[in-house]
């Protein structure tokens, strides 16, 4: 995992060997069902995340960045491939949980459930786009104007 | 009555005025952030058959197509610790409720403390009382265990009691290496302004009015990282009763208090759940008619649910309700009152299936087995001596979500 995604950090080596080696070495380093990569607003404060701190994120308990920025928390449907094996490897929730965890709290109007986007595509523009956003894509590879996030 | 009060709450010229204080409050703001508004929603309809006795309409005869929830829900995030939320509620529950469409609740939230592991705040407006695991959300059918909540701890009959009111909550929550906590007291005007609530406290509708006075709730919550919830909840509840012209009752007193414990446990797809309250309902000065009288209540229910497969849930359920610990099996009250003594208890064993069609689409199948009567709702079930112990119900619910 850690070399994996060290790997990916340096941008240097990951434009020369992008053509074949890259995903050679991906496939060498990270399993096929590698965890979805944690992206986050270019703004957020934060280089790494632990996984009990995205948990709460995700869970609607921390709605905090450490510097006082509200989070803004984006989401795949429910039944996305991607949003279930973030949910299920990456946080250890069930999706069905997930969303009974958001319905509790955001019917009672105890916080804002996560803003549902459609596609990998759309949560790639909403991060970008939104201060303070965190979101998932399955791709674990650096976008322009993103930061990802490394899990510890 | 009960539209009178109701009315005053969704009268356009305070809703005009609420909104425009927002709009003020929220002037100053970032325009990205004053923009942050969420929108949800659902509707359900459900069909429900019994064998004997009437739930939510006419059931016993015919398949009662009498209970449907339909719900709008609304958030504004008006600066970053100033949020707004609503929702206006369609509902039918065959006679018990017929009041269509009205507002849920509507509360401003001041969260005026705040950092990454810490909130804490206010919730001022017509609140959601926190009481137990589900009933904030009772009404949302895609968060209830079932098509129905157990109904010795969610008592449908006299639900308006825990559902909202005017009032106000401090809360606030805590992050941990041993989990997360959450508690919340507060101080509410109580609902017992229904036919419902009268056939539960007092036995029948009576000729007078109940008038709730004051009541005070909280409750302390505890989610461990692996998932599982501890919670304790502490309710108590006030209202008088204000007699009519010629009532042959005085007027009196109702007292309602409660306190549960509910603890919930998962082992991966598994979720166990159970919930324990001693509720206790004193009456005073009714006159002859009522005698003063004081009812230690039990109520319990044990329940798992399974996830088989993603879209799939499994729902078992064995569910306990006694009147009066003192009298469980109710021969007492028998005794004294001539009326049946399985008015006094209720059992309640479930068998659900729950299937997610789709992220927007649920439906549900249920059946209940129950032996007692003393949850029935009064209003279905006008005649006390033609309700039966014994009896059978099967509900089917269909749901949507955007």
């Amino acid at each position: 995992m850690n070399a994996c995604y060290k790997s990916q950090q340096t941008i240097m080596i990951r434009r020369r060997v992008r053509l074949f080696f890259w995903p050679l070495l991906a496939l060498l380093c990270c399993p096929l069902d590698t965890l979805a990569g944690v992206i986050a607003h270019a703004g957020v404060e934060l280089r790494s995340l632990s996984i009990p701190s995205l948990r709460n994120i995700y869970t609607l308990r921390q709605t905090q960045w450490p510097d006082g920025q509200p989070i803004v928390v984006f989401v795949l449907p429910d039944d996305h491939p991607v949003h279930e094996r973030f949910a299920k490897d990456t946080l250890g929730i069930y999706p069905y949980r997930l969303r009974q965890i958001w319905d509790r709290q955001s019917y009672s109007g105890m916080a804002g459930a996560p803003i549902e986007v459609r596609n990998e595509i759309e949560m790639r523009t909403r991060v970008r786009s939104t201060p303070g956003a965190i979101g998932y894509t399955s791709k674990d590879m650096a976008h322009e104007g993103i930061k990802t996030l490394k899990l510890d | 009555m009960k539209a009178s009060r109701r009315s005053s709450w969704i009268k356009p010229g305070r809703v005009g005025l609420l909104l425009m204080g927002l709009a003020s409050a929220s002037a100053g703001a970032d325009d990205s952030k004053a923009s942050r508004i969420q929108i949800q929603g659902f509707a359900a309809q459900a069909l429900i058959g019994t064998s004997h006795n009437n739930f939510f309409g006419d059931s016993q005869n015919d398949a009662s197509t009498e209970f449907t929830e339909a719900g709008l829900h609304g958030a504004w995030q008006v600066r970053d610790n100033l949020r707004v939320s609503g929702q206006l509620m369609y509902r039918r529950a065959g006679e018990t409720d017929t009041d269509g469409l009205r507002l849920d609740y509507a509360h401003v939230d001041w969260r005026f403390l705040q950092d990454t592991a810490h909130q804490t705040g206010v919730r001022i407006g017509k609140v959601k009382i926190p009481y137990g695991l589900y009933n904030e959300t009772r009404d949302v059918p895609f968060t209830r265990p079932g098509i129905l909540l157990p109904q010795s701890v969610y008592f449908d009959n006299s639900r308006s009691l825990v559902l909202a009111a005017p009032g106000m909550f401090v809360y606030g929550g805590g992050l941990h290496d041993w989990g997360s906590t959450e508690w919340s007291v507060g101080a509410i005007r109580p609902d017992f302004d229904s036919a419902a609530v009268e056939y539960n406290f007092l036995g029948n509708d009576l000729p007078g009015k109940l008038k709730g006075q004051h009541a005070f709730g909280a409750r302390f919550r505890w989610d461990s990282p692996s998932d599982s919830t501890l919670a304790l909840t502490y309710a108590n509840a006030q209202a008088d009763y204000a007699p009519s012209a010629l009532d042959p009752f005085s007027a009196g007193e109702v007292d309602f208090s409660n306190l549960m414990l509910s603890v919930q446990h998962r082992l991966g797809p598994l979720t166990l759940t159970t919930e324990y309250g001693q509720p206790r309902v004193r009456l005073r000065g009714f006159g002859g008619f009522l005698p003063d009288s004081e009812s230690p209540a039990e109520t319990f229910y044990a329940q798992g649910e399974w996830r088989f497969a993603p879209a799939w849930e499994l729902l078992v359920r064995h569910d306990v309700f006694y009147r009066s610990r003192k009298d469980r099996n109710g021969r007492n009250f028998e005794a004294l009152t001539g009326l049946p003594a399985h008015s006094m208890y209720a059992h309640d064993t479930t068998l659900g299936l729950r299937w997610d069609a789709t992220p927007s689409i649920m439906v549900r199948a249920e059946y209940h087995r129950v032996n007692g009567t003393a949850w029935l709702p009064g209003p279905d079930n006008p005649a006390l001596l033609s309700r039966t112990r014994e009896w059978d119900m099967w509900l089917l619910q269909a749901a949507w979500r955007f």
